[in-house]
């Protein structure tokens, strides 16, 4: 832990706070503000691609918890995250549920059904658990959702909610800068929970169990109960992201959770930084903020090379998996490891040591 | 230095470009050029441009130039999302061009509350209804109806007709069908719950149904478990690749059942993948066929040789076709929204809604949309495969033949 000269703790307590000096807290206020300031003087446009960055972060904590600091390997994260839009959208719109209700129980839900998933991971480990979160994609989304799910009400394979329908205590969310209100609430308030999740008992064993499985079961770690919990946590966060899903799109259909936003997800950490909780804000901002610039790359020259619009538009799709290569290969610990290392230069500045 | 001359002639043209057209009108559109159905998706980005190219050099909209952002959004929701909110508070366009069932189900009441008039290629019937999606329009008859007029040719033209069923009539049997598709596709299974509804109503049985993916390469296991119901007919969902596939293993292991096809499976890629398997499939086109003998193709012909030289006519599709009439569709709303002196969202929605018996050629049946349908029209012309070519068997009309049924229970789904 880096401190400056001069700043000591005399406490406990200060020596274990989030943020230690005065230039760390004036960072974190600033960054607050920012956000909730952000849709005063940003366009619609921003304010919406700003929507599905926050939609992107709570969808990958799950990930990242499960993979970055448990070592779970999971493909099968948009199966949790169906779970909980539809649990939502269907408890609002059948048994009339208010809206934060209704994403309560979508979140416990899909709690459950990942520790459902997460049973064989008692027993196995690595590629065959892969197999098995990819079942869980299979058999949530594109099994019981579509076929079951799907058809209550009579309805086709999708739900739309009529606008207005999503209200938490009278407050109508039907606008984006309401949703991106929404989503950072929640998006600031999971992380906090998981950070804080991760410096507890459960979130050391966790660790422990990531970095050796056997070593922890020596240690009194009970591997089974703590892997199960660490699933079940995952797939709250996961009912989250599903949760805000829905009163931005006002729509829930099992298009929107394939397999790939699943894959979409782990590389989302990957090029973040694996077992970093700030990583998966940085990946995700950096995976949508790449698509959106190269739009604007590529839409005004279109004009003038129209072919850019159609033969060159592989590059989009090879700059995410070139990205994600090219991480592993330079930057192995990710976005958040060059963060810190970023910090570290300027902490030491101008003395190289 | 030849990147630097590059640069600067870039932006030389870009300055020179803007000044040509006194006024522009723009328009966005959503396309799949790298995702699961870019198979047809590329095809149709290419006739988007060529259609565009040929409505600015016939005079633009009442001389004002359309500027095309076409964009690929790979199939991927959440990208589908931003680009149209790209689309809206960027780029400013007047109307939209969408590509895929999932996404333009998605954005519906969000095009709805934003009043941008969005014209899709998925022809899903929830689109259809003003009540629920009242910016939304298509330019082809929805999945539900064009699975219904498949089903009713085919009894008509082939169970009635063909002495292979003489003995299955004659013993009173009804005609057996079973269905393919993707489960979780809303395109694919967008009209199943119509298809079982017209298989009541025509008499069918209907065995269980099947699940091929969108990217299926082996089909053997689903067409085997579809024998054993021994069925006179297949109806088909997904797009030309799986569909191709399943075709050929049904031949293969001799299934032994008459195909149909919906609109997005069925074009000339269904030839060249299934070869002598596709003889016979019968199929629903919006349009007619590249190439065909129908007003306006020559130009369709031209502009394709002139716009995108690289890509050879005989690689080129029907899916061409189908852009340049929702390409001219668009360009006429937004002549009389222009005309009216309205050339806005909810201008251009008013201006689709006085379309009568509206046609652009290309062997589009005419259309009609008004302001409590948005259904372009009950006439849906079925093909036959004959010797790799295809030929129009029957134009059907479902109004005319069940008007009670097309203005209530059908309506929207």
């Amino acid at each position: 832990m880096y401190l400056p000269s001069g700043v000591y703790h005399e406490t406990y307590g200060a020596s274990h706070a989030w943020w230690q000096t005065g230039f760390v807290r004036g960072k974190m206020v600033l960054l607050v503000a920012f956000v909730a300031t952000l849709p005063l003087y940003a366009n619609l446009y921003v304010v919406s691609v700003a929507n599905i960055i926050l939609y992107t972060i709570l969808s990958a904590l799950g990930v990242q918890l499960l993979i970055g600091y448990c070592g779970q390997i999971t493909l099968g994260h948009a199966a949790f995250i169906a779970v909980g839009a539809y649990a939502t959208a269907m408890g609002v719109l059948f048994w009339g549920l208010p809206y934060p209700v209704a994403a309560l129980v979508g979140c416990l839900l899909a709690g459950v059904w990942s520790v459902v998933f997460g049973l064989p991971s008692a027993r196995i480990k690595g590629f065959y658990q892969i197999m098995t979160t990819m079942a869980a994609q299979f058999i949530t989304v594109d099994f019981i959702i579509t076929h079951y799910v799907s058809r209550v009400g009579g309805r086709e394979h999708y739900f739309s909610l009529p606008p207005g329908t999503i209200t938490i205590a009278g407050w109508p969310v039907d606008s984006e800068v309401k949703v991106y209100y929404l989503a950072s609430a929640l998006t600031i308030l999971s992380m906090a929970a998981l950070a804080n999740l991760l410096r507890t008992r459960v979130g050391r064993a966790w660790i422990a169990i990531r970095d050796n499985d056997i070593a922890a079961e020596a240690m009194g770690v009970n591997v089974v109960a703590y892997k199960l919990l660490a699933f079940f946590a995952a797939g709250v966060l996961a009912g989250i992201a599903g949760a805000v899903w829905i009163p931005s799109l006002l729509f829930v259909s099992p298009e929107h959770f394939q397999l790939s936003w699943g894959l979409w997800l782990v590389g989302v950490i990957l090029i973040g930084g694996i077992g970093s909780l700030y990583g998966v804000a940085f990946g995700s901002i950096f995976v949508t903020g790449i698509l959106e610039l190269l739009k604007f790359a590529v839409i005004p020259l279109s004009d003038v090379y129209p072919a850019l619009t159609e033969r060159f538009l592989y590059v989009k799709e090879a700059a995410f998996g070139l990205a994600i290569v090219l991480f592993l290969l330079y930057e192995p610990r990710g976005l958040a490891y060059r963060w810190q290392q970023t910090k570290n230069y300027f902490n030491l500045w101008p003395f190289a040591y | 230095m030849r990147r630097l001359a590059l640069g600067m002639l870039t932006l030389a043209l870009l300055l020179l470009g803007g000044t040509a057209w006194a006024q522009e009108v723009k328009l966005g559109s959503l396309n799949d050029l790298t995702g699961p159905t870019s198979d047809v998706g590329k095809d149709i980005a290419l006739g988007i441009r060529e259609a565009v190219q040929y409505v600015n050099d016939t005079g633009g909209i009442n001389g004002k130039k359309i500027r095309l952002f076409l964009y690929d959004y790979g199939y991927r929701v959440p990208e589908a999302i931003t680009t149209y909110k790209r689309f809206r508070d960027f780029d400013r366009v007047v109307g939209v061009l969408g590509w895929g069932t999932g996404d333009t189900e998605a954005l519906s009441p969000t095009v709805g509350k934003d009043r941008l008039p969005y014209l899709s290629h998925s022809f899903a019937a929830k689109l259809t209804d003003p009540k629920t999606a009242p910016y939304n329009f298509v330019y082809g008859t929805d999945y539900s109806s064009n699975a219904r007029a498949a089903m009713t040719v085919w009894v008509e033209e082939v169970w009635m007709k063909d002495p292979r069923f003489r003995e299955a009539r004659a013993k009173g049997e009804k005609p057996r069908i079973v269905m393919f598709y993707a489960f979780p596709v809303p395109y694919s299974s967008a009209p199943i719950k119509a298809l079982k509804n017209h298989a009541e109503l025509l008499g069918f049985e209907v065995g269980a149904d099947q699940d091929v993916s969108l990217v299926a390469l082996d089909t053997k296991s689903q067409v085997l478990a579809a024998k054993g119901f021994k069925p006179h007919l297949a109806w088909h969902g997904n797009t030309t690749m799986s569909v191709a596939a399943t075709i050929k293993d049904a031949h293969a292991l001799g299934l032994g059942a008459d195909h149909i096809v919906n609109n997005w499976g069925y074009d000339e890629n269904l030839v060249r993948l299934a070869g002598p398997a596709a003889e016979g499939v019968m199929g629903i086109a919006v349009n007619a066929f590249y190439g065909d003998k129908v007003p306006l193709m020559e130009k369709v012909l031209e502009y394709g040789k002139k716009v995108n030289p690289g890509v050879p006519p005989e690689a080129r599709m029907i899916r061409t076709v189908q852009s340049w009439v929702q390409v001219l569709m668009m360009a006429e709303a937004m002549k009389r929204a222009d005309r009216a002196g309205k050339l806005n969202g909810p201008g251009l929605k008013e201006a689709f809604e006085t379309f009568r018996d509206w046609t652009p050629g290309l062997g589009r049946p005419p259309i009609t949309l008004s302001p409590t349908d948005h259904r372009p029209g009950s006439v849906i012309p079925i093909y036959r495969i004959k010797a790799g070519k295809f030929e129009l068997v029957k134009q059907v009309d479902l109004k005319a033949k069940w008007p009670k049924q097309w203005d209530g229970e059908w309506f929207g789904y």
